[in-house]
């Protein structure tokens, strides 16, 4: 005869347990693909994904039956754009590998930072498969070569910013020299009048160099762009320059 | 890339099929770089389908008129007069324009080149008509643009430096020049010039460090 009592104490025991196990598992799990989920993504939005695709499913203006057709020309701007800026994302994300892989080992940075790191990564080539399958579709071919444009466009865009910027500064210092140069020019006349030089009545050419009246006077004998021992050199390395490329 | 996106309010012209997006101000210098884009596109040729081609071979119509520009203007700076110099800036100021205007699909180190050719040549110009400002920064933006073997820009914005009495900002120019340049084309000249601003610096009582 079985003793059910005697036997359900075991029988409750390996339950409770194997019950507590597969709780703690469950709730572990639900708990760190909560955390991964909610890992901050490694690059904001994609804007030109997003215009692309937004062009893609175009919704009817208000006061409109049907969308306005978007031409194919639009959509291969968009994705040319999108394309640029996944090359900027891949150049981003190539730099970025050595140094925080090298941080990692040294365990300077946690081990989430790098979890979102491989997941842009993958992200990013998951994304350009994306666009030159799109690439294709729009324009046979164009698939192998859309990143080669859109690198040569990244390219452009640095160079024109870089100039831009060095540009900007000729403004400014413009500013600053014309100040300098009235300067200079009411310290020379006033020089002049103190040792009343006939000669100097045509100082208004702008040629002065801040400095010593001497040197100033030479500058009017002179002529453009030097004086003293510079002016042989000068006018040597001008001519010598001009027009050779 | 998750298969989701952000659908954007965007709204296209029916007739010049220009895009924009009145709810989403943030947007909009997106959607303009995105239109002139789209402008570009419709320029070209149309057996490419308005499709750019591949950056290689480059379209060479507008280098060849960029060239003939620049030897007028290369011409018109070699007569030596403070007028033709001004037109010469003028011409280089254009050419510059259409260097920098090229489609961006095209070759940027063509580009990078030629503008820094362009804005070498016209640095030269400005020195010839005294404008001396103008002509560091159009030396600075060539140098800017190619570092090694444009010994001249570098020889050009330390002779404007020193022309507005900049001499402590010459001399660390031209000395980064030389280090630059070493032994190329224009480092001799380099070298010279770096040892005038130092004379004169000398001669001033400035201290040379």
């Amino acid at each position: 005869m079985v003793n059910w009592v005697g036997l359900a104490v075991p029988f409750a025991y390996v339950g409770i347990l194997v019950g507590s196990l597969a709780t703690f598992s469950s709730l572990y799990r639900k708990r760190k693909a909560a955390s991964s989920a909610s890992l901050e993504p490694w690059f904001p939005a994609h804007l030109q994904r997003n215009i692309y695709l937004s062009l893609l499913h175009l919704e009817p203006a208000p006061g409109q039956e049907k969308a306005t057709p978007v031409p194919d020309s639009v959509l291969k701007a968009a994705l040319l754009q999108r394309a640029c800026e996944d090359i900027r994302r891949v150049l981003a994300v190539r730099s970025a590998k050595q140094p925080l892989s090298t941080l990692l080992q040294r365990g300077s940075v946690g081990d989430d930072l790098w979890q979102r790191f491989l997941r842009a990564e993958k992200e990013v080539e998951a994304e350009l498969r994306d666009v030159v399958e799109e690439a294709n579709a729009l324009q046979s071919g164009w698939g192998q070569v859309i990143f080669q444009s859109a690198n040569e466009m990244v390219n452009n865009a640095i160079i024109r910013e870089k100039v831009a910027e060095t540009q900007a500064k000729a403004k400014a210092d413009r500013d600053w020299w014309d100040k300098e140069r009235a300067n200079i020019q009411s310290n020379f006349m006033k020089e002049l009048d103190d040792a009343d030089v006939s000669k100097g009545t045509t100082s208004a050419s702008g040629n002065e160099r801040p400095g010593s009246d001497e040197d100033a006077v030479l500058v009017e004998g002179g002529g453009p762009a030097s004086s003293g021992s510079a002016a042989g050199k000068g006018g040597k390395g001008g001519k010598k320059r001009k027009g050779k490329k | 890339m998750d298969e989701t996106f952000t659908l954007l309010p965007l709204q296209i012209d029916p007739s010049s099929k220009a895009l924009s997006a009145l709810s989403l101000p943030d947007l909009s210098s997106h959607l303009t770089t995105l239109n002139a884009l789209h402008r570009t596109l419709l320029s070209l040729p149309s057996e490419n389908h308005a499709t750019p081609p591949a950056p290689l071979p480059s379209n060479p119509k507008r280098t060849a008129q960029i060239d003939k520009m620049r030897d007028q203007a290369n011409s018109l700076l070699r007569k030596s007069s403070p007028a033709s110099a001004q037109e010469a800036v003028k011409l280089y100021t254009y050419a510059i324009e259409m260097a920098l205007g090229r489609p961006g699909w095209e070759p940027a180190g063509m580009v990078r080149e030629q503008a820094s050719v362009l804005f070498a040549n016209r640095s030269q110009a400005y020195m010839a008509v005294q404008m001396w400002p103008e002509g560091a920064s159009d030396a600075e933006t060539s140098v800017g643009l190619k570092r090694v073997g444009n010994g001249k820009a570098w020889w050009r914005r330390g002779r404007c430096l020193m022309e507005m009495g900049r001499w402590e900002e010459a001399r660390t120019w031209v000395k980064e020049g030389v280090e630059v340049e070493g032994g190329g084309e224009g480092a001799g000249e380099l070298a010279n010039l770096g040892k005038e601003i130092e004379a004169e610096m000398g001669r001033r009582g400035m201290v040379v460090g």
